[in-house]
């Protein structure tokens, strides 16, 4: 049995490779699990659901999963926020370990490290 | 005499001495005390210029027979007062809200595009060659992010030190430090505040978590990982914060980082800005304000 995150991660990558909304029984299949419970799926594309990541419409009297943005509209989102390199969020939500510098300051950064191997390796 | 002294202390802990403060070097040699002395004096700053205005509202009633406008004045004085607080609550309270949100946001994309690592529950492992290498920061749910161009550009001890340096930062919640000085940021009126006191932050909490990467793996690897990661320019040449990398590098640099001097120098400042005031000029005051009241 699959932990919930990855169970998450596969989910979407099936609503991800798919071409149209998908029901709960498509991405059932679309998981080629056999140990797979029906309500199993269903609770991670409501949970998927919660977390703004699949976009749920109804079709006749059953329901279909479109993932709500693209992977790579994910992907860029992802990146954007983690290469915020102009420092826009104030907010401190993630924290760098380190920001990019310009080419002055990277000559000096190496001279110092040269400094310290230097010193660590008689 | 009382509020204007307090109100000048107010000012000049807002805005001049910050921006010397941040001008000097020695801070850097204990990051821990100097976050202290950064928190010290905004809230001294808040403290004295809060301490003012009630002051005055109180002198207006008390030192002279009540007229309509002292009453007046002193009623407006008294709702300045606590429109500023309510200012300082609403900063903390959107400032609290908003990094939730995106932090939840980052959480959910990194978790579904990410690949677990065997190293750590909490790391993932992004499919980019962009060098990536940060941390959301959580109570329980935080995340280490690194990308596949970070393992390859880096050595194994500079990739241990790196996530040694991510957990120290979720370890000992420099999130909150951070949160806490961009509150007093966001709470402060435009005209009274500098940047100086978040980017100071943003560099001492580096600092610390340098620190614990450098016991944990050496200094060689973490300024190994801090040429690899930052000292590779980007064609944009846009900076987030200007000189942090360097100021990282010298302390690495420093053969006996921890400075006795700098620490009780900065505790001891951190002490006086927010106890003198208090003791100087408002204890005085109330006293007299009391004995007005009671004779």
């Amino acid at each position: 049995m699959p932990r919930l995150g990855e169970l998450e991660r596969s989910v979407m990558n099936v609503l991800w490779d798919a071409h149209s909304p998908l029901t709960v029984r498509d991405v059932l299949d679309g998981l080629g699990d056999r140990n797979l419970a029906y309500t199993t799926v269903m609770t991670v594309l409501d949970r998927l659901g919660t977390k703004e990541m699949v976009r749920r419409q109804r079709d006749g009297r059953a329901f279909r999963y479109a993932p709500a943005l693209t992977r790579d509209a994910a992907t860029s989102e992802l990146l954007h926020a983690a290469l915020d390199e102009a420092g826009t969020d104030r907010t401190a939500a993630l924290v760098h370990f380190a920001r990019s510098v310009d080419l002055a300051e990277a000559q000096a950064l190496r001279a110092a490290l040269d400094e310290i191997v230097a010193r660590n390796a008689p | 005499m009382t509020p204007l002294l307090l109100g000048l202390i107010g000012v000049a802990l807002s805005l001049p001495v910050p921006a010397l403060l941040a001008k000097m070097t020695w801070t850097f040699r204990s990051p821990a005390a100097a976050v202290v002395l950064w928190q010290s004096l905004a809230l001294a700053a808040i403290l004295a210029m809060s301490g003012a205005a009630l002051s005055t509202a109180l002198w207006l009633v008390t030192d002279d027979e009540l007229t309509w406008w002292r009453v007046a004045l002193h009623l407006s004085l008294l709702a300045i007062g606590v429109l500023v607080w309510a200012r300082f609550w609403w900063a903390a309270w959107n400032v609290w809200r908003e990094t939730q949100s995106r932090r939840r946001r980052q959480r959910h994309l990194v978790d579904l595009l990410g690949e677990v690592d065997g190293m750590a529950p909490a790391l993932r492992v992004l499919q980019e060659e962009t060098p990536i290498a940060y941390c959301v920061p959580g109570r329980n749910s935080s995340r280490i992010v690194v990308s596949q161009g970070t393992i390859s550009t880096l050595s194994a001890t500079e990739y241990a030190a790196v996530l040694e340096h991510e957990r120290s930062h979720v370890r000992r919640r420099h999130d909150l430090v951070l949160e806490a000085f961009t509150v007093l940021h966001r709470a402060f009126p435009k005209v009274l505040r500098t940047d100086a006191p978040l980017v100071q932050s943003q560099i001492l909490v580096e600092l610390l978590a340098d620190d614990a990467a450098r016991k944990a793996h050496g200094e060689a690897s973490v300024a190994g990982a801090l040429v690899a990661l930052a000292g590779s320019p980007t064609p944009a040449g846009t900076m987030g914060l200007g000189g942090a990398a360097m100021v990282r590098m010298e302390r690495l640099r420093d053969p006996q980082p921890g400075h006795l001097t700098s620490a009780v120098s900065a505790y001891l400042i951190s002490a006086i800005v927010l106890v003198a005031p208090t003791v100087l000029l408002a204890i005085p005051w109330m006293t007299h304000a009391w004995m007005t009241l009671t004779t």
